[in-house]
């Protein structure tokens, strides 16, 4: 009887490429994986009773849920808002489009903890609009909306970032097919500018989220950390290490990345559907070619 | 009517897309519009589709008045060049997404797409996402997409541009067929003439802009009214001849003129012979009334059914050849004939008789005239260019500067078309006041519309380096930037009665020769030929160069003398040659390797500033510049 052979692709495998290989892997590893490993070891160090105790601690959950209710209204806020001003500059030429287009990169390179510092001096005591808020019955500084503005400044750019390009490759002539045959642009942009950047949108949304779960700064210096109030997750691990209550700080830490590597593989998902279908269009572009 | 557009125009920026264009398709027409790129065409019909607001005119569909209207009001049908399918829709949907905007119920919905992917032959392939789908299928659903509810028009934009040659002919049938049974008005946009041919009900002819003619295919083919729908639509000859006692001379030729071109008066007509007119015979003919002469096959070309030949036959006396352009230094006539695809072997020459032909309008000279410098009280009559205008049967716009307001008030009543009665005798100038800076407003004016020639005059009381220093402004920094051939006259002339052509220093130019000998043979004038050498070379170079020239010019039946002489300063020369010849014109090109116009070694500005007389300067041909016009075969004898 004759020995099957090695399978040919192992043999093509050059040393060198298996060496480039590993190494990339192990660095991720390291950077990544032992960071995460310590988390894991530091909120089960005690056990696992003490690590369900803490995260059954009130402050905890009020912090949990407040920081997934910041995250999901400052993506829906951003989701909106983001929709219209990435229709407006990929699709519109008017004065002041090119500032427009900085301005939204700007949460990118400005520190959140400067970001939070501009609200205070807002509408902190003596600001120019705490006059505005309160006659409104608001309260902006140690408190809720403080909180959500500054997530939602964070986290404004994705959305926008994500829809923009897709907009501008799909082009306006869908849209004029779509006139002639009667839609009005309300419409045209429902049935088919939407489903065309849908992708785009989501996954806009998903990265908003993980920033909103990940805030920290700003949040700090316009909440004040107040428990039970405006102490976020982040915070709430931030001020259990002051506390030296390690096992607290790691047990929530550990749940939120948890939740953080839940949502970025959402995002996987529907980025590697979003290429199956793309490729399933190939052979179409290369027809209209 | 169904679809009307009156006086239609559309720029972009400065340059016209589109001129006014005034165009009616009848119910139920198939019209066709067909261009070359660039022409137009499919500006025309987005904006009839609404995609695209016209800047000037109206477009009336079934006489209602649509001109402001959005497309989604106009109940029309578009099918896009490429099909724009909505990709994340299935076909179903595609087709049923026009319904669906207007409120028809599901089950008129379901009935309908059914009935239209019958139509167009995809049933069952209702859930198909057009990923799946064929170019040729996607096309077809475009169309049942944009039929599905009924559209008073259906407009399609060059629907099979992309798509193979046999699917291409399956799906033009079963567009024609589709059209025919259901009657509803069409317009279809192509390049390809072939398509139009077969489809079209009507074609119109579209050229930079213009609405050349309007036609039934046949129609369009043996019997075009334009020079450029002769050449564009087909092969075939055209020959520019003289009309003498009311019939058209081509060489021994004397053919009968057609009743609309007998009242027009003419003086040239133009004698369009198609490949299919012509027949071939071994033997020489007994009646030799309509035989063009024995010819040898320059060329053959095996096109399956049959086989194109090519053929050179001696120059008809008294004519020139528009297109096929003979050869420069061979004087000839091109003829392309058809063979049989079966004949096993052909002579090495024929004889070629007419079995048809056609004669239409040769067309007109266009000129842009320019008058500038001087005061108010001198009036300001273009007087060399207005001769030339006469004497050529030539169109002509004539620029006049603002200072003259007496002049600029009566324009003001009658802006266009007729002309002010002591201003310009002649009924074909048309007079406008520049509105500016007159430089400005030539180059405008030379951009916005298709001139043949240009004429600068200037006033008798600016002195001579004045008068170049105003054209140098004109033209700014190179000779080579003129679009047009251009008259720079730079004192008073009334008109031309001996050309002197200069093939000066450097490479010898053709086109030059060539337009100076077109223009000499129209105004009947002997002409000088003049080759300047450096006395340290030898004219031998020249030699043939000269020879072909001479022969060209013979060709064109004009009556020139050759002459050589060596000068150290070849701009000087020529204005001694000149003087001493008695010249009314020095025609010199435009030569690339010229140093700048602004310093005083530019051949053409010293010509300019010394010349005794007019100076005309030729560009370079059109292939060497950066924008070429269409209309080169269409330049006149």
């Amino acid at each position: 009887m004759m020995k099957p052979e090695k399978p040919a692709r192992t043999a093509r495998r050059r040393p060198g490429e298996i060496l480039a290989v590993g190494a990339v892997v192990l660095y991720a590893v390291l950077l990544l994986g032992i960071p995460l490993a310590a988390v894991l070891f530091g909120a089960f160090s005690e056990g696992f009773e003490r690590f369900r105790t803490e995260l059954l601690r009130p402050e905890a959950v009020s912090a949990l849920r407040l920081t997934i209710q910041l995250a999901f209204v400052s993506a829906a806020i951003n989701g909106c808002f983001g929709l219209i001003v990435a229709v407006t500059l990929a699709r519109h030429r008017f004065s002041g489009r090119s500032l427009l287009n900085g301005l939204v990169d700007l949460p990118f390179g400005v520190s959140p903890v400067v970001a939070g510092l501009a609200l205070l001096l807002l509408f902190g005591r003596g600001g120019w609009l705490e006059n505005v808020v309160s006659a409104v019955g608001l309260r902006v500084v140690f408190d809720w909306t403080g909180l959500l503005l500054a997530t939602v400044f964070v986290s404004l750019p994705f959305v926008i970032r994500e829809v923009i390009p897709v907009l501008q490759q799909v082009g306006t002539a869908h849209e004029e097919a779509a006139y002639v045959l009667g839609a009005k642009p309300w419409q045209a942009f429902w049935w088919i500018t939407l489903p065309a950047i849908r992708w785009a949108f989501v996954y806009g949304l998903i990265l908003t989220l993980a920033r909103s779960l990940g805030e920290f700064g700003a949040v700090l210096v316009v909440g004040g950390g107040i428990r039970g109030i405006t102490q976020t997750a982040t915070v709430y691990i931030y001020h259990s290490l002051d506390a030296r209550n390690e096992v607290g700080a790691f047990s929530m830490a550990l749940v939120l990345a948890v939740v953080t590597i839940a949502v970025f593989l959402g995002a996987e998902a529907i980025k590697r559907r979003e290429e199956r279908r793309r490729a399933g269009e190939g052979p179409t572009r290369q027809a209209l070619r | 009517m169904s679809i009307r557009l009156e006086h239609v125009l559309k720029r972009f920026g400065e340059l016209v897309i589109l001129q006014r264009t005034s165009l009616e398709v009848r119910d139920g027409e198939f019209f066709v519009l067909l261009g070359a790129s660039g022409s137009g065409k499919t500006t025309l019909l987005r904006i009839i589709a609404g995609l695209e607001p016209a800047d000037e005119g109206l477009v009336l569909l079934h006489d209602r008045d649509v001109t402001w209207a959005p497309p989604q009001e106009r109940n029309i049908g578009m099918v896009f060049q490429n099909y724009l399918i909505f990709r994340h829709m299935t076909v179903a949907e595609n087709i049923e997404f026009g319904l669906r905007l207007r409120g028809t119920s599901l089950t008129e919905r379901r009935r309908r797409r059914e009935e239209l992917l019958d139509l167009v032959g995809l049933a069952g392939l209702d859930n198909r996402f057009p990923h799946q789908l064929s170019g040729g299928q996607q096309q077809r659903v475009a169309l049942a997409r944009a039929l599905a509810y009924n559209p008073e028009v259906l407009l399609l934009d060059e629907p099979f541009g992309a798509l193979d040659v046999q699917i291409r002919s399956s799906l033009r049938r079963n567009l024609k067929r589709i059209q025919r049974s259901l009657g509803v008005t069409t317009i279809l946009v192509t390049h390809d003439q072939e398509e139009a041919f077969e489809l079209a009900d009507r074609i119109g002819i579209l050229e930079r802009g213009h609405l050349l003619e309007v036609g039934r295919p046949g129609d369009l083919y043996w019997r075009p009214k334009v020079s450029f729908t002769a050449s564009f639509l087909g092969g075939g000859a055209l020959i520019v001849g003289r009309v003498e006692q009311d019939k058209a001379r081509f060489g021994h030729l004397s053919l009968e003129l057609p009743d609309e071109l007998q009242a027009e008066g003419l003086t040239r007509v133009q004698l369009m012979i198609r490949p299919e007119q012509v027949a071939l015979l071994e033997e020489a003919p007994e009646d030799r009334s309509v035989c063009l002469g024995k010819g040898e096959v320059l060329e053959d070309w095996f096109v399956g059914a049959y086989r194109r030949v090519r053929l050179r036959l001696p120059h008809l006396p008294g004519t020139r050849q528009a297109h096929p352009v003979p050869p420069f230094g061979e004087p000839a006539l091109l003829v392309d004939a058809l063979l049989p695809g079966s004949l096993s072997a052909i002579a090495s020459a024929y004889w070629a008789v007419l079995n048809g032909w056609h004669l239409l309008r040769a067309p007109d000279f266009r000129f842009l005239l320019v008058c500038f410098g001087g005061d108010t009280k001198a009036p300001h009559r273009p007087l060399l260019g207005k001769w030339l205008v006469e004497r050529l049967e030539a169109t002509a716009l004539c620029l006049l500067p603002n200072e003259v307001s007496p002049l600029a008030d009566r324009q003001e009543e009658k802006p266009e078309s007729e002309a002010v009665s002591d201003r310009a005798e002649s009924p074909k100038i048309e007079l406008r006041p520049a509105g500016g800076n007159i430089a400005e407003a030539m180059s405008r004016e030379l951009k916005r519309s298709l001139y043949d020639f240009l004429v600068l005059e200037c006033r008798t009381d600016i002195a001579r380096e004045d008068a170049a220093r105003r054209f140098q402004e004109l033209f700014g920094e190179l000779t080579t930037a003129l679009p047009v051939p251009t008259f720079a006259v730079v004192h008073s002339q009334e008109e031309i009665r001996h050309m002197l052509i200069c093939t000066g220093a450097g490479e010898p130019g053709k086109e030059d020769i060539r337009l100076g000998g077109r223009l000499a043979r129209r105004l009947g004038l002997p002409v000088t030929l003049l080759h300047v050498y450096h006395p340290q070379t030898s004219p031998e170079f020249a030699r043939r160069h000269l020879d072909r020239a001479a022969a060209t010019l013979q060709g064109l039946d004009l009556d020139v003398k050759l002459h050589v002489t060596a000068g150290e300063d070849v701009a000087e020369t020529i204005v001694q040659e000149a003087r001493r010849l008695e010249c009314d014109l020095i025609v010199i090109g435009a030569h690339l390797e010229q140093p700048s116009w602004l310093t005083d070694q530019n051949i053409t500005r010293r010509i300019l500033a010394k010349a005794p007389c007019a100076v005309l300067i030729v560009p370079p041909p059109i292939e060497l510049r950066s924008t070429a016009p269409s209309f080169l075969h269409t330049l006149p004898a």
